[in-house]
């Protein structure tokens, strides 16, 4: 069981890093708005999965990224800190009083994904986008970035929620 | 110990996470080269204002030793202003007036290299400009060649690039002093011609001649006298008056070249 859950989560931090890679860097709306939708693996990451674990793999999957996409250590910092905050989010917005395994989706969560979703999304990419445009200079061309970025990502996760996961669990 | 141990295991994912996030800001910063730039030059303005920091912390130690200097200097001084009866004196110290002179204290320094700098807490807003001469109250420590707003850097003796026209006391007799690495004390005149009496013994002072320092600033006493290669000049090596791993406060001169000598150097394009 250990194992298989490692293989699985092992295939999908390689699919999410070639798919960002590969695919989603390239993308440059109006020169600003790259999504960064590698982070659907940890929003996806489990209540029941151990924090050191969660930072281990979030930490991989951001380096992975910029081994790739040359920007050392850009995406693992910002992935790293998202990963510190993903475990209080998730008991932020469930609000069933239940102690099972959440993992979260509009079917374990509700409404309140959707909040879940915008947080963390907009978390992630103000901490990337600021680390990425240091020196620090222009303040309208990095908030544009963050949330155009952030709303183009936030697209692509609610899209990947209702085509991959919530038809197989109806 | 225990309790030690039990918080580290307690708080072992913030640990981790610092672990991480850590590992992730040293890569960015030391391999993005718009961060490691931004890094480098932030950590440059910062570091002027830690260097007098630590500056001013060591000054404390060497308060004592400051204090028997200044007042060695202020009994000179006295001296000076005693033989300023004699008429004799008064045109030489026309020559040198006192409000050409800014205190400066020395923040950083080194001695070890080939080329040696020196950084002192006095920049433009003070009134340094680039070729004036600095010298502390033993003898002539460099010449100003970067200036800041707050802070400039000074090319001292020690450094290969730095040449300084000096002469023996009482004789007009004058040659370069450089300097070639090593030896931090010793300093070598070249130049000088061939006849000039010199002896190991005499006192090394500066010419004046291009108003960078004014004359007779000590510079050192000869050490060892010997032919140069080519035969028509002398190798003089000098034991230096100023101690440069040892500089607090020094003095810049800045009587900026006299208009007069100024455009006779333009008129043959020097």
């Amino acid at each position: 069981m250990e194992t298989v859950s490692f293989i699985r989560r092992f295939v999908t931090l390689l699919g999410l890093a070639l798919l960002q890679v590969l695919f989603l860097n390239r993308i440059a709306l109006f020169g600003y708005v790259t999504p960064l939708f590698y982070i659907w693996m940890i929003v996806r990451f489990d209540s029941s999965m151990k924090r050191s674990s969660v930072l281990l793999w979030s930490f991989f999957l951001g380096l992975v990224i910029d081994v790739f996409s040359g920007t050392p250590g850009l995406n693992a910092a910002s992935a790293t800190l998202l990963a510190m905050f993903q475990p209080g989010m998730v008991k932020l917005f469930v609000t069933l009083d239940r102690h099972d395994v959440v993992v979260p989706g509009f079917a374990s969560m509700g409404r309140p994904f959707i909040s879940y979703l915008l947080l963390i999304t907009v978390l992630h990419h103000s901490v990337y986008f600021i680390l990425r445009s240091i020196p620090l200079g222009d303040w309208q061309v990095l908030a544009v970035k963050v949330v155009f970025s952030s709303l183009l990502t936030f697209i692509m996760m609610i899209v990947a929620e209702y085509s991959f996961v919530t038809p197989k669990r109806s | 110990m225990r309790s030690l141990l039990d918080f580290i295991v307690r708080h072992s994912n913030v640990f981790l996470f610092i672990l991480l996030e850590t590992l992730s800001l040293v890569l960015l910063f030391g391999f993005n080269d718009r961060q490691k730039e931004w890094y480098l030059t932030s950590s440059n303005s910062i570091s002027g204002t830690v260097y007098e920091w630590r500056a001013g912390v060591g000054q404390y130690f060497s308060l004592k030793k400051e204090n028997s200097l200044l007042v060695e200097e202020n009994a000179r001084l006295h001296s000076l202003l005693y033989e300023l009866t004699d008429s004799q004196y008064v045109e030489k110290a026309a020559g040198m007036s006192s409000e050409g002179v800014i205190a400066a204290r020395v923040i950083d320094n080194s001695v070890r290299k080939d080329d040696n700098f020196i950084t002192i807490n006095r920049g433009r807003r003070d009134g340094i400009a680039q070729g004036m001469g600095v010298y502390s109250s033993d003898g002539v420590v460099g010449v100003v060649v970067v200036t800041g707003s707050r802070y400039a850097l000074v090319m001292p003796v020690l450094n290969g690039k730095t040449s300084i026209s000096c002469k023996v006391k009482g004789s007009d007799n004058f040659g370069f002093l450089e300097w070639q690495g090593g030896d931090p004390y010793t300093a070598q005149l070249r130049d000088m011609p061939y006849h000039s009496a010199v002896e190991p013994g005499d006192t090394i002072v500066t010419t004046g001649f291009s108003s960078v320092f004014p004359e007779n600033i000590p510079v050192g006493t000869v050490s060892s006298v010997e032919h140069a290669r080519n035969g028509y000049t002398l190798r003089v090596e000098v034991q230096l008056a100023v101690d440069m791993s040892d500089l607090g406060w020094v003095y810049v001169h800045s009587n900026t070249l006299d208009p007069e000598i100024g455009s006779l150097y333009e008129q043959i394009g020097r």
